[in-house]
């Protein structure tokens, strides 16, 4: 009992985050209900994101009913990559990702051949709500498979990498790059095995990860150092989380990117219940830093100012960048 | 924020408030008791009379009862008596019951039955009585030997109480020559009352014999005479052998006055026999018993109001709050993770009808069932609603045989299964293999036993006796279990699991 209370005075003081603060102090405050659908529902998502002139993987169609999977000849056309969603998906369940056909069969990211009446199938669940939080009838999404870039060959094993930055009210918090494992089959969920590996938010450099909630330094597939990569065109990605909260208008959530070799940034989902792990690939509470940014917002209120997205970027590199990590 | 977080405190202030004082109500003002096991003596008392008829006269027999209008409730009088003929009469603060006949002859024999408890509210009615009396008219030595004892008494008295004390005191003095003149060579205790009344009268201290019955289990007694007298607010009794004050707690009144307890017209030899017996019962049923009889009727606005059926039902729905309590306590003080949100809670309750061991046996058995039946299905790519109804109807099969198996092999046991809900377990099997598949084997294990975990706990809070008992009789608990609830909705401090979670934090530090 003793033990446990030390470990919480331990955690509390270097501003460790736990489900129920996060909740309470976050979620539950910054994020209103009416505009869950939105992060909620991928389609939104993605529509809004377009209107807003941010970068999102290319929608090659949407199928909401049975009878339109049909369709799903016409929509695939003669591209041989795509990747199928569930729009209300959570944790990346129900996703699937042909990398290439096979004579008159697809090919998944994991190398399953897979018959055409077996994506009918899939196609089939996503819409009865299989996948969907809450059980509802759902929408399946057809879009541009992300070719990761070549930077994340030696740390990620197949899937597609992707950056999740925890952004408050349009201020970027934390950052970690999500590397697929074998373990994780090709996803990038930190809950299913894939590697989270903090990122100092004014360079770009990655730093330390954790893998099943443990603190490592190696991708346990490739053995290749995961610290100290320099993540191309940072600054996009930061400009790209901190606008997301005008997109939006949810106080506190995850933004999860990736860089594809050919389109750079590219927005993928929001989430509006981030998950806490992100802390132990930082090596680093959020509480801390979501104390700071809302002192900043308090004391910009006062004076009646709104920062810009750039002035948010800084703000946070200033504030939470260049991490000399600890040996 | 703040105001937000002022709000909640005042909300969750005024329903602990609100909770804890009808609840202090029920117990310190009402008097509910607290536990169940809180019973009271319940008397069961006989009084057989005897007697022998006198042959072709008509036979009425008269006989006090005890009057019961202060500290005992009737909760059953019964007359016992084969072809007489009853009728009960109030007369002077006393109950005389009749028995008549017209041609008995022989024996007799006759029952008189009372059931009776200690008076539950502790409010008493006001009584009243004589304060002044005149003296009784005495002559010759008596007078002086009279007066010579009372000189005395007056100087050692100071009021109507100790003036009656130190008159018992005196007469009891058998040494005293006055005290042998009045009494005459008879020193029976009716005799001393005869001779303590006229020492009163004479001081114009009214005086009122009472009979009492002891309340004692299983020992043959006669009624047992006490004097009292009327102080101006209540009585006061006095022991007329000893001068002892006070009726102790386990006298019953009987009856009040000269008269003997039975008189027989027609007959002769008429004899009372007493015999009690006490049995305990719980205080709830008892005080709703006496509520029957009483005009304290105040469990009429409780649950206990309802009928009994639906008072059952209500005893199980009470308890549900507890048990989700439970929940809410496991998954945001703990961190245990379990399928959905109120899923053990049913669990829980299905458990109430199968005990714990063999609902957890058979949920097991049959989820396990569930999730191979599942888990085949999977090849056939059927959709959700189909399957689930593929996986509902395999449970209502599945729960068929059990009871079917169990019955022949003679575990009634077994029968209860069918209470399980159905629908709960379907859920359950759907939900534990998604998770499965999603998640791996691993984490659906740990759910499923996080589930039964809970609904466990769940069920040996909400089947704890004292606990339904207490609910059950002081609903308004529930109101401080919102209260909690409520701070639990604000409550942002680590669950236990993530104290192990973010254990690397520390080994990184150290």
């Amino acid at each position: 009992m003793f033990g446990f209370w030390k470990t919480w005075k331990a955690l509390e003081a270097r501003g460790i985050m736990g489900i129920n603060r996060r909740n309470a102090d976050y979620v539950l405050k910054y994020n209103k209900r009416s505009l869950y659908p939105i992060v909620d529902d991928k389609i939104i998502t993605k529509e809004r994101a377009i209107k807003a002139g941010i970068h999102v993987p290319e929608m090659y169609g949407v199928i909401s009913t049975e009878k339109e999977i049909e369709k799903l000849d016409e929509i695939i056309g003669g591209r041989s990559d795509f990747v199928i969603k569930p729009a209300q998906g959570a944790g990346g369940d129900g996703i699937l990702v042909i990398a290439d056909r096979f004579e008159d069969r697809f090919r998944t990211v994991s190398g399953k051949i897979i018959s055409h009446e077996e994506i009918e199938h899939q196609i089939s669940s996503i819409l009865t709500g299989l996948y969907s939080l809450g059980g509802h009838r759902d929408r399946a999404l057809i879009e541009y498979r992300v070719t990761p870039d070549q930077i994340f060959k030696s740390i990620s094993y197949e899937g597609v990498p992707d950056i999740r930055i925890i952004v408050l009210m349009g201020y970027p918090v934390m950052a970690m790059l999500r590397l697929p494992t074998r373990q994780s089959g090709g996803k990038a969920n930190l809950h299913q095995g894939a590697i989270g590996v903090g990122v100092d938010l004014a360079t770009g450099l990655t730093l330390r990860g954790t893998w099943l909630n443990n603190i490592i330094s190696k991708h346990p597939d490739t053995t290749n150092a995961v610290d100290g990569v320099q993540l191309p065109n940072w600054d996009g990605f930061m400009k790209l989380a901190a606008g997301c909260y005008e997109l939006c208008g949810l106080g506190y959530i995850g933004v999860d990117m990736v860089l594809d070799q050919d389109q750079g940034p590219l927005i993928l989902e929001l989430n509006a219940r981030p998950g806490l792990n992100i802390q132990i690939a930082n090596d680093c509470g959020l509480t801390l830093r979501t104390h700071a940014v809302e002192a900043h917002l308090e004391e910009l209120a006062t004076k009646g100012i709104q920062e810009t997205v750039e002035e948010r970027v800084r703000f946070a590199q200033e504030l939470f960048g260049h991490i000399h990590q600890s040996e | 924020m703040r105001a937000l977080t002022l709000h909640l405190k005042i909300l969750i202030s005024i329903l602990v408030v609100l909770g804890i004082s009808i609840t202090a109500y029920q117990i310190f003002v009402i008097g509910i008791p607290v536990t169940e096991d809180a019973t009271d003596d319940l008397w069961n008392i006989d009084a057989k009379v005897e007697f022998v008829a006198n042959a072709k006269d008509p036979v009425k027999i008269q006989m006090f009862v005890p009057p019961l209008n202060r500290d005992y409730v009737s909760l059953n009088e019964s007359f016992i008596s084969n072809n007489y003929g009853v009728s009960v009469n109030r007369v002077d603060g006393n109950r005389k019951v009749t028995w008549s006949a017209r041609r008995v002859s022989g024996k007799q024999t006759l029952y008189y039955r009372l059931v009776l408890t200690k008076r539950y509210s502790g409010d008493k009615t006001k009584v009243k009585g004589p304060v002044f009396r005149d003296s009784i008219a005495v002559e010759g030595p008596e007078k002086i030997a009279a007066e010579a004892l009372l000189a005395p008494i007056r100087q050692h008295s100071a009021d109507v109480e100790t003036f009656i004390g130190e008159t018992i005191k005196r007469v009891n003095n058998l040494n005293d020559d006055n005290v042998k003149l009045l009494l005459a060579g008879d020193p029976s205790t009716p005799h001393k009352a005869q001779v303590i009344e006229l020492l009163l009268s004479i001081a114009h201290v009214p005086m009122e014999r009472v009979h009492t019955i002891r309340l004692v289990a299983d020992q043959p007694q006669n009624p047992e005479l006490w004097l009292r007298s009327f102080n101006g607010n209540d009585w006061l009794y006095f022991n007329p052998e000893t001068g002892e004050q006070g009726l102790p707690s386990d006298r019953l009144l009987w009856w009040i006055g000269d008269e003997p307890m039975v008189t027989v017209d027609g007959g002769k030899k008429p004899n009372v026999t007493f015999s009690l017996n006490n049995s305990e019962m719980n205080a709830i049923r008892l005080a709703k018993l006496t509520d029957e009889n009483t005009d304290a009727n105040f469990l009429e606005y409780s649950l206990y109001g309802l009928p009994l059926q639906t008072q059952q039902t209500f005893m199980i729905m009470v308890m549900i709050p507890i048990g989700v309590l439970v929940i809410l306590v496991l998954r945001n003080l703990i961190g245990l993770q379990t399928l959905g949100t109120f899923t053990p809670v049913l669990i829980a309750l299905a458990f109430r009808e199968t005990q714990l061991e063999f609902g957890i046996i058979l949920f097991t058995v049959i989820t396990a069932l569930g999730l191979m039946l599942r888990s085949y299905l999977e090849h056939l790519k059927l959709q959700m609603l189909p399957r689930l109804s593929v996986v509902l109807t395999f449970v209502v099969i599945l729960i068929a045989a059990i009871s079917l198996f169990s019955h022949k092999l003679g575990l009634e046991r077994g029968l209860s299964v069918a209470l399980f809900p159905m629908v709960i377990l379907t859920m359950t099997i759907e939900r534990l293999s998604i998770t499965w598949e999603e998640r791996g084997g691993g984490h659906a294990m740990k759910v499923a036993i996080g589930t039964l975990f809970a609904a466990t706990l769940a069920y040996l809070v909400m089947s704890i006796p004292e606990l339904v008992y207490f609910v059950f009789t002081f609903p308004a608990v529930l109101l401080i279990l919102v209260g909690f609830m409520l701070a639990m909705g604000r409550y942002r401090g680590y669950r236990l699991t993530e104290l192990v979670r973010f254990k690397a934090f520390l080994k990184a530090d150290s």
